[in-house]
């Protein structure tokens, strides 16, 4: 068998997720790189790159090298691109050992918002008795959430598509209906679409259930030459293609915000170099912060049309049984809040032919996405069980 | 909802120096004929960083809208001034079945007791 120049992941790491307590977000990073390390057969020591990327606290950094006692690594960095880092940590890493920076890398996220006896909205709310600057007006007036930045978006959306709350919470079923079959999801009991539209208001035309979860925890993978990955423990997940997508829609006149995303651009480009078009792609891991995030980067994918996002959703084609399973373990709406480690996660599981009771007939080919700040930040990966072209 | 109180930050002063008086000053880049919001950071055409500020008509229009589930329910928009940016803002007077993109607003300026004046916009009337 002669080498080849392809990279895929070789472990993944979950500490466990959801309302974890008493570990700090740089402990968790270390945990998980380490069951990673032990997932793929692999010793810390075997380690010679590290990229580290956090949620809102700020940690952890590059100092988790140190708390792992790491050695003589060759790479080295933090990461951020918001909600699309996993997608383009793992890039990154793949980028490393394609040009012979590194052999071995493992990429991380930890974040630990959720504090005991605090609700999860609390997590994230901003509140406060005076407010400075022009933007300090703005959150006075009560933007004081990304939900209701989201809210804007998916209401855009609405008006000119004519997307209903009824197509979002389709999508908010079916992934509710994919947890419910994932023993690592933190909400697992059935939902149907009278509970989504029963749901309290988070901010119209968002209900409760159109908005994700908020978790603790830390997920890592190790990313490696396809070489190399074969004489490991697992089997690989081959890296078929990745891309990036940072549309800068500005505030102002003629603007695409809420109509389309990055992820036309990341999804093309990770399309084109993995040799795939949307109709190859067997399974979908989308980065579902928002049931509406999911019907527009379907959209923007190539899934349907532009404009046909909530009519897809709505036939059912997203759940078990449905031509395009979509967030099969839970996603972020109904398993765990992992920025965009969840897609990553569970594109993983699903291209191992781990999933259990949730695994999806055919899982050859995996789109992954990621999707940060209010839209602004996309990325793609495609990962296959199969060399590319083999 | 309560709103809270305004204090300036030294980076927007003739924004709330407007306010006060009745103006809608934001920013503006002369040499691309160009409007901006008043925390622009600078102009995106030409790279200047030194924006000036003018006054605008204060006529806008609605791009996109949510609804907080407060008592009374607040109504926060996108809308799109007259010039070309597109500011966040609370509508006042606003009722769900006006709602649309496209809207009519007019800017209006509100003078709390304590704090800096602010902007709310309500639909048109003439």
């Amino acid at each position: 068998m002669g080498t080849s120049r392809g990279t895929s992941i070789a472990g993944l790491g979950m500490t466990e997720l959801g309302r974890v307590y008493g570990r700090s977000p740089r402990r968790l990073a270390a945990d998980a790189v380490r069951l990673a390390a032990a997932d793929a057969g692999l010793a810390l020591g075997d380690l010679d790159g590290l990229l580290v990327s956090h949620g809102m606290g700020g940690s952890p950094g590059i100092e988790l090298a140190g708390t792992l006692g790491l050695r003589d690594l060759r790479l080295l960095s933090q990461v951020n691109a918001f909600g699309a880092t996993a997608g383009a940590m793992v890039s990154y890493a793949a980028s490393a050992v394609l040009s012979g920076t590194a052999t071995t890398v493992a990429c991380v996220f930890a974040d630990a918002p959720l504090k005991p006896k605090q609700s999860a909205g609390s997590a994230y709310n901003r509140d406060a008795r005076e407010w400075y600057g022009f933007g300090g007006m703005t959150a006075a007036l009560g933007l004081r959430s990304v939900n209701s930045y989201y809210a804007l978006a998916a209401q855009r959306h609405m008006a000119r598509y004519g997307t209903t709350s009824e197509q979002l919470g389709a999508i908010a079923v079916a992934t509710r209906e994919w947890a419910s079959r994932n023993p690592l999801a933190q909400m697992r009991d059935p939902i149907t679409l009278a509970d989504h539209q029963n749901s309290r208001w988070v901010s119209e035309p968002l209900h409760l259930l159109d908005c994700c979860l908020v978790s603790n925890g830390a997920i890592a993978v190790i990313v490696t030459s396809d070489d190399r990955a074969r004489d490991l423990a697992r089997p690989p997940v081959h890296l078929w293609g990745w891309g990036q997508g940072h549309p800068g829609h500005r505030k102002e006149r003629g603007s695409e915000f809420g109509l389309t995303t990055g992820a036309a651009s990341s999804g093309a480009t990770a399309m084109k170099m993995a040799g795939i078009t949307p109709s190859d792609v067997d399974v979908c891991e989308l980065y579902d912060c928002y049931t509406y995030t999911v019907l527009v980067s379907l959209e923007d994918y190539g899934f349907c049309a532009k404009g046909e996002g909530g009519a897809f959703a709505a036939s059912g084609a997203l759940g078990p049984g449905g031509s395009l399973p979509t967030n099969t373990g839970g996603g972020q709406l109904s398993a765990y809040y992992m920025w965009g480690m969840t897609p990553l996660s569970e594109a993983v599981i699903q291209a191992r032919g781990d999933g259990g009771e949730r695994q999806a007939p055919s899982s050859d080919v995996i789109l992954v996405s990621g999707n940060g700040g209010i839209l602004d930040h996309h990325s793609t990966l495609i990962v296959s069980p199969h060399r590319k072209g083999a | 909802m309560e709103i809270g109180v305004l204090r300036r930050d030294g980076r927007t002063d003739p924004f709330f120096d407007g306010t006060a008086s009745d103006r809608l000053v934001i920013k503006r880049c002369e040499a691309c004929d160009r409007w901006f919001a008043p925390d622009a950071a600078g102009c995106p055409e030409c790279g200047e960083e030194d924006l000036g500020w003018a006054q605008a008509s204060g006529a806008a229009t609605l791009v996109t809208w949510t609804v907080l589930p407060k008592d009374p329910p607040a109504f926060l928009a996108l809308v799109e001034l007259a010039e070309g940016p597109w500011l966040h803002a609370r509508l006042d007077g606003a009722a769900r079945a006006d709602l649309r993109e496209g809207l009519p607003l007019g800017v209006a300026f509100e003078h709390p007791d304590e704090g800096e004046s602010y902007i709310l916009f309500r639909p048109w009337t003439e």
